[in-house]
């Protein structure tokens, strides 16, 4: 029974987009960002989005993750339509369903490490002690325990992303979504990086979405998905 | 960490700007209690028992215009007259004073001044001593103290009224009135040095009950209605209120002054919690992305705007309380200023003032972060 309930949840996709459409008004001028996209993204896969400047992989992301809405279709999350759910529904589904890194970390300067970790779990109900469980297990994960208490400032760009990659798992999310998490990182930075987020997909079984230019990046996903124009090109 | 830890922090990374902005809201809050304090001190008379039933008899031209001492078998058939005395204020420069003399001379019959300032508190040989000697006075304690007076010296003054200057022999020293600084001497010392004009320059009256007064009021005017000399007899609290607006409306130029305070106070609080908040967008998309919801962000910007406000108004109301009740304002304004007190009402409208700035500097950045969506915040991350 329990292998027939993994099975069928292997099978249910995380995220279910239907004919997904996005058009911004610019002045006079309609600009068509996503043209109908329809897209299965399974549990557990590190899909990679590609394609162009301007292309719409950055938005596609964003209606995923709840920050942006679409102008029409469907965005199904575990089983929630995410485009039906108000701001604060919508605030409250993020914070335990999705984490964020980003490519400029984002990291708030004057937070130690620790605390910028600690900082989604503010919005919990978990008592201080079960927060520091929780940041300590992130933090170690990112493997920069012996630095929580290092202010942002005092830390390497690949030390900062893995901070902002321990803020993202900290309330534990089935997803995770990275805008261009390499971008600012040198070559050895962006593969620690890119190695935590193909773990999480692997080991943790976190379905994470990545947006990058990168095909040395892309590498590391396990399907990629190509952009042009607002539609899918593969 | 805690969301108040979080707000704390917040506030305090840009240091020097918060120790500007807080110093200038407290400034500010400063000088509004001090307007306040001010204002009370000049609009507000003495207003007890005594007070209210004096009633102070003038010229009804001018109160510079003197008025005939005849006038006194006249008043003194009025009913409900308790006691009256001619009160005449002399204008004189105390010797060594250069320009201005922080206390008034009034010539009074003494006989007759007791019953009216029964507040006063002289000893009773004191009394009998300017009662026998004409050319004696009986002076303030602040002056005395002040001065450096003591019973058996003598004061030189030069009027700037009238052309007589007087020396007077100290004999008694009073206090327990709302004004200890005053000298009272003999008319009849004025008159002599004068050549007896025949003139005082008000009448001083008590009237025998407080629900009397109004009624001698209107006695007094009419006994001398179509006279050759009419008279405006009113209460003490209305003759000083009077006296007051001679100097124009000093209530509108103050409360003006305040208003203006108060405006600028909200310009410099606004801007410098839309400068706040306009550095930290980027940090407050991020906050909604991992899940803050509008109304934890308007909190954390009222919070800290509030906290800033009111800072400044524990700095600025309590400097001013301090300053206040722990200086000696009436020596320091040269005698200007009797009490200067800050009351719990100009503190309580200090910190209104200051929670409303709070308030009113959070809302423009609040109605930003309300009308940004959380992708136009994170595209100016880029």
């Amino acid at each position: 029974m329990f292998v027939r309930f993994m099975a069928a949840e292997a099978e249910e996709p995380i995220v279910q987009i239907r004919e997904l459409f996005k058009v911004y008004q610019q002045g006079e001028i309609n600009v068509t960002a996503l043209n109908g996209i329809s897209l299965d993204i399974a549990r557990g896969e590190f899909l990679t989005l590609m394609g162009p400047s301007g292309s719409g992989k950055s938005t596609l992301l964003h209606i995923i993750a709840g920050v942006d809405r679409p102008s029409s279709g469907s965005c199904h999350v575990q089983g929630i339509d995410v485009t039906a759910l108000n701001e604060s529904e919508l605030a409250d589904w993020r914070n335990h369903n999705v984490g964020f890194v980003f490519q400029t970390f984002n990291l708030i300067p004057v937070l130690t490490a620790y605390e910028n970790v600690e900082l989604p779990l503010l919005l919990t109900r978990l008592s201080s002690g079960e927060r520091r469980r929780q940041v300590q297990t992130a933090l170690e994960l990112v493997g920069l325990a012996d630095r929580q208490h290092h202010l942002p400032r005092q830390l390497s760009g690949g030390q900062e992303q893995r901070v902002a990659i321990a803020r993202a798992l900290v309330t534990d999310p089935s997803l995770i979504v990275a805008d261009e998490p390499t971008g600012n990182l040198d070559s050895h930075s962006a593969q620690d990086v890119l190695t935590i987020l193909q773990s999480l997909s692997r080991s943790a079984g976190k379905t994470v979405i990545m947006v990058t230019h990168d095909p040395k990046a892309a590498a590391y996903g396990s399907r990629s998905v190509h952009l042009e124009k607002g539609e899918l090109s593969n | 960490m805690t969301l108040t830890g979080f707000i704390a922090k917040n506030a305090l990374r840009n240091k020097r700007r918060l120790v500007l902005s807080v110093t200038s809201v407290a400034v500010s809050l400063f000088l509004l209690v001090a307007l306040q304090v001010a204002l009370r001190e000049l609009t507000n008379p003495i207003n007890d028992e005594g007070s209210s039933l004096r009633i102070i008899v003038r010229n009804k031209v001018s109160l510079a215009q003197p008025l005939p001492a005849r006038q006194l078998q006249v008043l003194e058939r009025i009913p409900g007259i308790a006691a009256i005395t001619p009160f005449t204020f002399y204008g004189g420069l105390y010797k060594g004073d250069e320009k201005f003399t922080s206390f008034a001379q009034f010539a009074v019959d003494p006989a007759r001044t007791l019953p009216l300032i029964t507040d006063a508190k002289v000893p009773r040989e004191q009394l009998e001593a300017w009662l026998a000697d004409r050319t004696s006075c009986i002076v303030g304690k602040m002056t005395a103290e002040r001065y450096g007076l003591k019973i058996g010296d003598r004061m030189q003054f030069t009027s700037q009224l009238y052309p007589a200057d007087l020396e007077f022999k100290i004999v008694g020293i009073y206090e327990g009135t709302a004004d200890d600084r005053n000298v009272f001497f003999h008319h009849k010392y004025l008159d002599e040095s004068l050549g007896n004009p025949g003139t005082v320059g008000t009448w001083w009256v008590r009237a025998a009950s407080i629900e009397e007064a109004p009624l001698v009021t209107a006695r007094i005017n009419q006994a001398f209605a179509n006279s050759s000399a009419e008279v405006r007899a009113e209460s003490e609290r209305a003759f000083v209120l009077g006296f007051v607006s001679m100097w124009g409306n000093i209530q509108n130029l103050i409360s003006g002054i305040s208003v203006v305070v108060v405006f600028a106070l909200l310009l410099v609080t606004v801007s410098t919690m839309s400068m706040a908040i306009r550095e930290r967008f980027r940090e407050l998309a991020i906050l909604k992305a991992i899940g803050f919801r509008r109304r934890e962000l308007f909190a954390f910007i009222l919070a800290e705007s509030f906290g800033l406000a009111l800072l400044g108004g524990v700095l600025g109301v309590g400097g001013a309380y301090f300053l206040c009740n722990s200086l000696d304002i009436q020596k320091l304004s040269n005698g200007l200023f009797l009490l200067f007190e800050v009351t719990p009402r100009m503190v309580g409208f200090g910190f209104s003032v200051a929670a409303l700035l709070g308030v009113l500097a959070a809302a423009a950045p609040m109605i930003t972060v309300a009308r940004t969506s959380v992708v136009e915040g994170l595209k100016t991350l880029d």
